[in-house]
């Protein structure tokens, strides 16, 4: 008998703490600026040095660019298989010009394989939304922006 | 083609309707169509899930189950038999040798069924595609309804690919095919 209201001491002494329930589907979660959700990709910044497509450890990235008519390579195809992408973020370490980052996108379950096939133009839409959802945490890739068009100027 | 249960059941004839106005019923679903929709509300909200895990999505899928993010919201109790669950979340690497005893467990379990496919592993493969002895996804094994990627999918991509699952359970008993998010 003392044991259960020893027990149910517990339990009244737990109830007026406060809930650490994160009632997700209305409530989002707030990830760390370091979060490792889907990739966000800025094509204006890519040299297709194929860096990223090496150093992916399942191979799951590929892409392919073109010269223009001032020798620069420009990107034209960036496609990642969220099938096998496993998120390791070695892609981001390696990009020269941080092109390719992490944003906090995780919701990406769906009822097809099909369709966790991602091209260049899903990455970049991830870019904005992640743009529009941190203003302050893209400064760095803005600046960035600036400088390649400064060096395009000259 | 509609594949839906409410269209294997016996057709209803109403008296003194011509067959047009009997098929217009049968089209609106007005007596075995919405107990097909209750049924799908009760089903999509009482997911008994098979406690299977195999690798560190487990670990995910527990942290999902616990107090934090809290599976039982979505009346979801983890069950030890297949014979008591209705939803099976692969969450982890399929091995070749683990593969049949999957396939045993998914056979036990009572209809309806559903699969999850958690995580890059049971997905396709992940970083083991390249192995001589890992499954390269789940589906080659069980027929999966929901995809989630991840490696491993943190507890809310997991309820998120839990409350895709609940609308296509919800939007099959009404009848309609799903198949993008």
């Amino acid at each position: 008998m003392f044991g259960f209201i020893k027990g149910l001491g517990v339990t009244l002494s737990q109830l007026p703490r406060k809930k650490v329930t994160l009632q997700y589907p209305e409530v989002m979660p707030e990830w760390p600026e370091r979060f490792r959700g889907v990739h966000r990709f800025i094509p204006e910044l890519c040299i297709v040095c194929n860096q990223c497509a090496r150093i992916c450890p399942t191979s799951c990235i590929s892409l392919s660019g073109t010269r223009d008519e001032n020798r620069k390579q420009r990107i034209d195809t960036y496609d990642i298989n969220f099938d096998i992408c496993i998120l390791c973020d070695l892609c981001t370490e390696v990009c020269p010009t941080e092109s390719i980052l992490m944003s906090d996108t995780f919701e990406l379950a769906n009822y097809d394989r099909d369709s966790l096939y991602l091209d260049m133009h899903w990455l970049y839409d991830n870019q904005l939304k992640y743009e529009r959802a941190h203003p302050d945490r893209v400064t760095a890739g803005s600046d960035l922006q600036e400088s390649a068009a400064k060096e395009e100027d000259v | 083609m509609d594949m839906t249960r409410a269209a294997s059941l016996p057709i209803i004839e109403y008296e003194g309707l011509t067959p047009e106005e009997n098929a217009e019923l049968r089209r609106g679903g007005l007596l075995m169509g919405s107990l097909e929709q209750v049924k799908g509300w009760a089903r999509a909200n009482s997911l008994w899930p098979l406690t299977f895990g195999l690798a560190c999505c487990a670990i995910e899928m527990m942290g999902a189950g616990a107090a934090h993010y809290d599976l039982d919201r979505f009346g979801m109790l983890f069950r030890a038999s297949p014979r008591h669950s209705d939803l099976m979340i692969v969450a982890g690497t399929v091995t070749k040798k683990m593969a049949p005893l999957l396939r045993r467990l998914y056979d036990q379990m009572a209809e309806p069924k559903w699969v999850i496919a958690m995580g890059a592993c049971a997905t396709a493969g992940g970083p083991y595609v390249n192995s001589y002895a890992v499954v390269k996804g789940v589906d080659q094994i069980v027929p999966v309804d929901v995809y989630i990627p991840g490696c491993p999918p943190s507890p809310p991509a997991l309820i998120y690919g839990i409350n895709l699952l609940q609308e296509k359970i919800k939007m099959e008993a009404a009848g309609k095919r799903v198949t993008q998010a």
